[in-house]
């Protein structure tokens, strides 16, 4: 699954490390997801779409 | 929120689980030898052997115990998962090193063989596991 995390993340001007403090996770969880080797938990998608103040939809798309 | 099972970077469940794993896995290895100097210097009855032999498994049943509730509260799915293949990877070295050990034990003519606690074997697969993935996902 693609994602627009880092994208995101960069707008913010944030650092992983950032991010994952504000998600209450570790920056290897960022990392994981940003480098699309770990798909997040619908709950942390939640999370991120609430926090990005965008759908879970345009964070996150199908690979096909 | 600083979660990498790094000495000085665990949080709160982690410190406890690592502990209460600590503990457990000094108390099966001392309950273990223990009983095993106990029954072979002391020549005790049939029902103190069967007795004796139950003791290690107490903290065998602790070290599941403190596994099953670290993962039920860890509230990061990454972390969590990179536990859980670890706990796989444990599994599967202890099976093979015991399998090994278990046919060159069928040989009585190989000497010296230190029989090895397949907790622990488990136990510090697992730990070297877990920190093989968090370098791999550094």
């Amino acid at each position: 699954m693609k994602n627009r995390l880092r994208v995101l993340r960069a707008e913010r001007d944030w650092s992983q490390a950032d991010l994952a403090d504000r998600l209450q996770v570790s920056r290897q969880s960022v990392n994981a997801i940003e480098t699309g080797r770990f798909d997040p938990s619908l709950p942390l998608a939640f999370k991120l779409a609430k926090l990005f103040a965008t759908p879970i939809e345009q964070i996150f798309t199908d690979e096909e | 929120m600083n979660i990498q099972l790094c000495n000085k970077q665990l949080s709160p469940l982690q410190r406890r689980t690592m502990a209460l794993f600590g503990a457990n896995l000094g108390l099966t290895a001392v309950l273990s030898l223990g009983t095993h100097d106990l029954v072979k210097d002391l020549h005790p009855s049939a029902f103190l052997i069967y007795f004796t032999a139950l003791l290690p498994t107490v903290p065998v049943i602790g070290i599941v115990a403190t596994v099953g509730r670290y993962l039920a509260r860890e509230t990061d799915d990454f972390i969590r998962m990179l536990v859980v293949q670890s706990l796989l990877w444990g599994l599967g070295i202890t099976f093979v090193v015991d399998t090994y050990l278990g046919g060159l034990f069928a040989h009585p003519q190989i000497f010296g063989l230190i029989p090895i606690l397949n907790i622990d074997l488990f136990c510090v697969s697992v730990g070297v596991a877990v920190r093989i993935q968090l370098w791999r996902n550094r």
